[in-house]
């Protein structure tokens, strides 16, 4: 492939990802809110969320000072991300494999960060690729996650084939996944390991890509290996691994929301919104005929016998 | 029969049952429990009921459905169902839960994290069927096939193809019913997923898209209790009398006077029994009266239909039904003027009032709400009245009612009671939000037909009553009498149900009651014991 269409074929993928990934992400971010699920423990309880306690032990808790612990539900939620602390506390034989490569992307995520920065500072002339952070802190940082990942995927890949209960909800989509991601990971840390320049050749291109250079030179194994981190950066938002995204929301809106409704608040006026909606259910007891709404359904309790 | 019960297989109608259930599969019970063949087998379903109704999933039958008149009656439900499976994902029918199922639906990776916390599962050995991702995974087979744009063609290809027919709606049918909701396996996901929100959803789906749902929970249960006013079918006229005789019988037997005040206005509390306390454990309105009366609250009970009895059991298959009793529970507060609805000793009302129906009675029918427990604890350590512990000094354990402590967080109060009043009051392994479910939870307590119950007794129950067991091992003959203290009236249905059917007091000298049972018991104005060893 040369280097003009991988550069364009980049350009295209990035902008998938960056389209899909916010598209998806706005969609779980506005739907409506929801009948209140929480799910004890919470965190945020102060002085009660250890012991999975809530406000509403408090005889007339409306009377009091709801007391929300920002630092408890922070610490909580460091943990989760950077250690997969529920793995690790409740299915620990697979957090032997899914941290490694949890933790080998957050590397990925700080090389990539790191290549970013050295792109724009090399081609704008402020950085040097020789200082230690590029030229030798790049490669190991990578190195390191590429290692970490491949880890990982090959222990998730085999146990997702031999656990009886993975392998029956695992769907060929899956392993795909995981496939991709190992591939990634495998021409990764082949290419750390077999190229001398690898911190030039990639600060390279990232600097071709900011200034459209279509001549960059790079060997086949990196073109290969970016050529893949971009398709499955473009793959990423149609799939269940944007549940990472989706975890700020099952954790945030869901379990943890235990907010009650002020009155005259925004969530009141959002929920008489929703109560507004015409639902269309068939069942004859809902008694809906697509124009009463919730509301209309909820206070219609009478006439139970006529759908007996 | 499937040994190997894959996903596909739910859609597989050459199968008689999709799986089955075998005495030596189950975990072993202690002594002296530990010998299977010392009670009887869950009963098997006549092949003359066979005939009449669906029984395709295990052998065991929740909700009798009946078969299909014609191949045209097949067809309308199958076409139904998808339309429902469309409708659950809609904002106008569906708005009440549509953010957690899409998440739960999109995001699952299949860690297997909750099996290991579903006592079902784990009651069974690891049967595939009651996995809670198997459920869940049908559902989204089914969604990602027939509900997502070119989805037929892409189910192939990503080797999740699944058939869609009469066989695989009534095994989900059924198989919604092998699910407490009791939530333990959400609280383990490392995602979030929530696969108890999935089996209510599905059976949201089955109840108001076509019109499925076990007798008990809807003609019986939310049907009853809104044409009546109550599940238990007790008009007012017959709960006014049934609390009258409640506290004359609590009276002869106190010695304490003992009035229940009805239809009270503007006072502090309106206090909302599950109206089958006061038919199967009249003692529990009583002690409530007790303890109120001594403590000089301002409250009442209400003689308003729907408005005495607190159960809501469409909080376990219906929205509609769920929205509709909440409504009147409401209106009953405000036609009283009550300063705030307290919930006596149910769990589910708990959570269908003081959570769920937060974000539905809005405006006008806004109401404060309130779990009875910390009025509890407030009252016993007001100094208010004389307590005097020895009295309750017998071995005590707690049971945590899934919808109270893992979905509300009310985990201390009737701790700090119990430890006050209970000298011998002992933790269950694991307990607080981390609890195992009775196995009667979402209605399971009141479903009893066919050989329901036999599966309740045996299956999901039965890690419960290992805890059970284990947590008075150090004292397990039936010598000692100890207390089984469960704070709701579906735990305590269940309950009752497992430990006659094991012979508990007589082999382990256990028997059962609520809370303010035990805090009457310790009243030093009670002379005679509140507490009887017999099974209640």
């Amino acid at each position: 492939m040369s280097a003009s269409t991988l550069i364009l074929l980049s350009y295209l993928l990035l902008a998938i990802f960056a389209i899909f990934f916010v598209l998806k992400s706005v969609k779980m971010a506005r739907m409506p809110i929801h009948l209140r699920w929480e799910l004890s423990p919470v965190p945020h309880e102060k002085g009660r969320g250890q012991y999975g306690g809530s406000y509403l032990e408090t005889a007339e808790w409306w009377t009091k000072p709801r007391e929300v612990d920002h630092v408890s539900e922070g610490l909580y939620m460091f943990k989760e991300i950077l250690f997969l602390k529920a793995l690790f506390e409740h299915k620990r034989s697979l957090w032997w494999f899914s941290f490694p490569f949890h933790f080998g992307m957050y590397l990925l995520i700080g090389a990539a960060a790191l290549l970013l920065l050295g792109g724009i500072g090399t081609v704008s002339g402020f950085v040097s690729a020789d200082l230690w952070l590029f030229s030798r802190g790049l490669p190991l940082l990578a190195g390191a996650g590429y290692a970490l990942g491949i880890l990982g995927a090959v222990g998730l890949f085999v146990t997702r084939l031999t656990e009886k209960g993975m392998a029956n909800s695992t769907t060929r989509a899956t392993y795909f996944n995981v496939l991709l991601l190992g591939a990634m990971f495998g021409t990764g840390i082949w290419a750390v390991l077999s190229l001398s320049d690898f911190t030039g050749q990639v600060l390279g291109f990232v600097g071709a890509l900011f200034t459209a250079d279509m001549s960059i030179q790079m060997a086949g194994i990196l073109k290969a290996h970016f050529l893949l981190s971009f398709l499955f950066l473009a793959y990423l938002p149609f799939t269940q691994m944007m549940h990472f995204v989706a975890k700020y929301f099952t954790y945030h809106e869901i379990r943890w929301d235990d907010r009650p409704v002020e009155a005259g608040g925004k969530m009141e006026k959002e929920l008489v919104e929703l109560l507004g909606q015409s639902p269309t259910w068939a069942g004859a007891h809902v008694r809906a005929d697509g124009k009463k709404t919730w509301v209309d359904i909820a206070t219609d309790t009478g006439a139970q016998e006529a759908e007996k | 029969m499937s040994e190997k019960v894959s996903v596909k297989d739910i859609g597989r109608k050459e199968l008689p049952m999709l799986s089955d259930i075998r005495p030596e599969e189950l975990i072993p019970l202690p002594a002296p429990y530990d010998n299977p063949e010392d009670f009887p087998w869950i009963k098997e379903v006549s092949e003359e009921k066979k005939e009449r109704v669906v029984c395709n999933l295990d052998g065991v039958i929740a909700s009798a459905l009946p078969h299909p008149e014609s191949p045209e009656e097949e067809q309308k439900y199958v076409d139904l169902f998808v339309e429902g499976l469309k409708k659950l994902l809609s904002k106008e029918n569906n708005w009440t839960f549509l953010q957690p199922l899409t998440l739960s639906l999109e995001y699952c990776i299949g860690c297997q994290t909750c099996a290991d916390a579903c006592h079902v599962f784990e009651a069974t050995g690891g049967k595939e069927i009651y996995r809670p991702t198997y459920r869940s995974e049908v559902w989204r087979r089914l969604v990602n096939k027939y509900v997502k744009p070119g989805g037929k063609l892409l189910a192939p290809l990503k080797g999740a193809d699944i058939d869609l027919n009469w066989t695989t709606i009534t095994r989900l049918y059924e198989l919604t019913y092998r699910c407490n909701l009791c939530r333990r396996c959400a609280q383990v996901c490392p995602v979030g997923v929530d696969n108890g929100l999935i089996a209510h959803e599905l059976r949201k789906l089955f109840s108001q898209e076509l019109g499925w749902a076990p007798t008990e929970l809807h003609e019986k249960g939310t049907v009853l209790q809104l044409d009546v006013g109550s599940s238990t079918g007790m008009n007012p006229v017959v709960v006014k009398d049934n609390i009258e005789f409640i506290d004359e019988d609590i009276t002869d037997e106190t010695g304490i006077e003992t009035v229940t005040p009805f239809d009270k206005e503007d006072a502090d509390v309106l206090l909302i029994h599950n109206a089958g306390e006061m038919l199967a454990w009249p003692e529990n309105p009583g002690a409530f009266s007790i303890i109120l009366n001594a403590a000089g609250i301002d409250w009442t009970l209400s003689s308003e239909e729907v408005g005495y009895d607190g159960v809501n059991y469409g909080l376990f298959y219906d929205d509609v039904q769920l929205a509709r009793v909440a409504v009147k529970h409401a209106q009953t507060a405000k036609k009283l003027n009550a300063k705030r609805i307290v919930m006596g000793e149910c769990g589910h009302q708990h959570k269908a009032m003081v959570t769920i129906a937060d974000r539905i009675l809005v405006g006008d029918l806004a109401v404060r709400r309130e779990s009875f427990l910390p009025l509890l604890e407030e009252i016993v350590f007001s100094g208010k009245i004389e307590f005097d512990p020895s009295k309750n000094d017998f071995p005590v354990t707690l049971h945590d009612p899934c919808n109270i402590v893992r979905n509300l967080g009310i985990v201390e109060p009737q701790r700090r009671i119990l430890r006050y009043l209970c000298p011998q009051f002992r933790e269950m392994t694991p307990h607080g939000v981390d609890n195992y479910c009775c196995g009667g939870g979402s209605g399971f307590a009141i479903m009893s037909g066919n050989n329901y119950e036999d599966w309740r007794n045996k299956v999901s129950g039965r890690v419960k009553f290992k805890q059970i067991i284990d947590a008075f091992a150090d004292q397990p003959g039936p010598e000692v009498k100890k207390y089984l203290c469960a704070p709701c009236s579906n735990c305590k249905g269940q309950i009752r149900d497992m430990l006659n059917y094991y012979g508990a007091l007589d082999k382990s000298g256990i028997t059962y009651g609520g809370l303010v049972e035990l805090i009457v018991n310790a009243m030093v104005d009670v002379k005679e014991p509140f507490i009887k060893w017999e099974m209640y």
